[in-house]
C-alpha cells in the first residue's frame, strides 16, 4: 500500500461536493415523504374505521418486510417508467414509501404512549377527535416519538446510498466511480466515509438538542 | 401482467433463496460473537476497551451499508493478499461488522437492564466476573435483548440484498439480470418480493415467538 494521498481527495472534492448534495436533498425529500405517509399511515391504524385500520396494517406489513432495494427496483423500474419519473424522482418514492412504513409505527407508538386519561379529558371538554388528537395527544406524543424518528431519519439518511443502484449519482455511487478513475479506493471511499460520519454526527447531535428541548421540565 | 412469465422467473430467483440464506445465516453467526465481544468491551473497566467499542460504534453506524461494502471489496485488496476476499466473503465481512454494531447495542442494553443487585449478590458469593456473567447476568438480560436481537436479524436478512452490488447472485442479483436480459419488470420484481415478504413475515413470526418464551412468568 502506498502513502495515503490527500491529493487526489482534494482533486476529486468538487465531483463529491456535487454528489453530497444530491444525497442531502434525497434525504430531505424523503424525509418529507415518509413523514407524511408515517402520520396518514399511524393515524389510519388508530382509526375506527376497520377498514382503514386493516389497509395501514398491510402497509406497513408489505414496506417493512422487504428490503428498501426491491422497493426502489420497484419505483424505478415499475412505477418510474409507467410515470416517465428520473432516477432521482424514483429514489424520493422509494425511500420515501419505505421509510414512511418505520415512521408510521414510531409515530403510532408515540400517540398510543400518551395516558389514556388524557383522550377521556379531551372528551368531556366536547373536543372532536381532531381537535384533542391535534392540539392534546400529538404534542405529548411528540416527546416520546423523537429518539426513533431521528434515529430513523438517520437510517433514512444512510439509505439514500441505495440511489446508487438504480443510476443516480449520489455520494456512495460517485466515490466508487472516482475510486475506480483514480485508482485510490481507499482514500476515496474514506473520505466519502467522513462525510458521512460528519453529516450523521449532525443528526445525532440534533437528537441530543431536541430530546432536550422536549425534555419534561423537572 | 405475464403471469407464464411469472411462474417462469420464480423458480430461478428462488435458486437465489441459497445464496441468500446463507450470506444471511453467516453474518448472524458472526456478527453475534462480535456483538456479544463489543458489548462487553464497552462495559469493561478497561478505558482503551471501552474507548475501542464506542468509536466502532460510531464509526459504523455512522455511514451507510453500501459504502462500507464498497471500501471491503475494492479497498481492503489495496492493503495485500491477505485483505482480498471473494465478493461472498466481502457481503459477508461488510455484512458482519455493520450488524455486529447494531448487535452489541442490543447485548449491552440487555446486560445494563439487570438489577445491579445481582451482580452484588454474585460478588457476595465470590463468584469471579466472568462466571457471573455466564451464570447470572447474560442469562437474565436474554430476555431483554431477544426484541431487539431480533429486530436487527430482520434487517440483516433484508440487508443482504445489498451484495447484489459487490456482484454476489443472490435473490436480487439473479432478478436484475432477468430485468436486464428480458426488459419485463413487473413479473419478477413481484416474484423476489414475495420470497423476501414470506422470509420476513417467518422471522417476525419467530420474533413474537421469543418474546413469549422469555416472557416472565406470574
Amino acid at each position: 500500500m502506498s502513502d495515503f494521498d490527500f491529493d487526489i481527495i482534494r482533486r476529486s472534492w468538487p465531483l463529491m461536493r456535487e454528489a453530497t448534495w444530491t444525497s442531502i436533498q434525497l434525504f430531505a425529500w424523503s424525509l418529507v415523504m415518509a413523514s407524511f405517509i408515517g402520520l396518514l399511515v399511524a393515524l389510519m391504524r388508530l382509526s375506527n374505521v376497520r377498514a382503514l385500520r386493516w389497509l395501514a396494517g398491510v402497509y406497513v406489513w408489505i414496506f417493512r418486510g422487504l428490503p428498501a432495494l426491491v422497493i426502489l427496483f420497484f419505483a424505478f423500474f415499475w412505477v418510474g417508467r409507467e410515470f416517465n419519473l428520473t432516477s432521482f424522482q424514483a429514489a424520493i418514492l422509494g425511500l420515501g414509501v419505505s421509510s414512511g412504513a418505520y415512521t408510521a409505527e414510531i409515530i403510532r407508538a408515540g400517540i398510543l404512549a400518551v395516558d389514556s386519561g388524557q383522550q377521556e379529558a379531551s372528551d368531556a371538554l366536547a373536543m372532536s377527535r381532531a381537535q384533542s388528537m391535534r392540539r392534546i395527544i400529538l404534542p405529548q406524543g411528540i416527546r416520546v416519538m423523537i429518539p426513533n424518528y431521528v434515529s430513523n431519519a438517520t437510517l433514512l439518511f444512510k439509505s439514500t446510498s441505495l440511489a446508487t443502484v438504480i443510476g443516480l449519482n449520489e455520494l456512495t455511487g460517485r466515490s466508487r466511480q472516482l475510486a475506480n478513475s483514480t485508482f485510490k479506493p481507499i482514500e476515496i471511499l474514506t473520505a466519502a466515509g467522513v462525510v458521512y460520519l460528519v453529516l450523521t454526527s449532525v443528526l445525532v447531535g440534533l437528537q441530543v438538542l431536541l430530546e432536550r428541548r422536549y425534555a419534561v421540565k423537572g | 401482467m405475464d403471469v407464464q412469465f411469472f411462474l417462469d422467473v420464480f423458480p430461478e430467483i428462488l435458486e437465489g433463496l441459497q445464496m441468500t440464506l446463507s450470506l444471511f445465516l453467516w453474518t448472524m453467526l458472526f456478527s453475534t460473537l462480535l456483538g456479544l465481544v463489543l458489548a462487553l468491551m464497552r462495559l469493561s473497566p478497561i478505558t482503551p476497551l471501552r474507548w475501542f467499542s464506542a468509536v466502532y460504534g460510531w464509526l459504523l453506524r455512522g455511514i451507510p451499508l453500501l459504502l462500507l461494502l464498497f471500501y471491503v471489496f475494492f479497498a481492503l485488496p489495496e492493503f495485500g493478499d491477505f485483505f482480498t476476499f471473494s465478493p461472498f466473503r466481502s457481503a459477508v465481512v461488510g455484512l458482519t461488522l455493520w450488524t455486529a454494531s447494531y448487535q452489541s447495542e442490543a447485548i449491552r442494553s440487555g446486560i445494563i437492564s439487570v438489577d445491579k443487585g445481582q451482580s452484588e449478590a454474585s460478588d457476595a458469593l465470590a463468584m469471579t466476573k466472568s462466571h457471573q456473567m455466564r451464570k447470572i447476568i447474560l442469562p437474565q438480560s436474554v430476555r431483554i435483548i431477544a426484541p431487539p436481537f431480533t429486530g436487527n436479524a430482520i434487517n440483516a436478512l433484508k440487508q443482504t440484498s445489498l451484495a447484489t452490488v459487490i456482484t454476489v447472485s443472490e435473490m436480487t442479483g439473479i432478478t436484475r439480470g432477468i430485468i436486464a436480459g428480458s426488459f419485463q419488470t413487473v413479473e419478477p420484481l413481484l416474484a423476489l418480493a414475495l420470497i423476501y415478504l414470506a422470509l420476513t413475515t417467518v422471522l417476525v413470526f419467530a420474533q413474537s415467538g421469543l418474546e413469549r418464551v422469555f416472557r416472565l412468568k406470574t
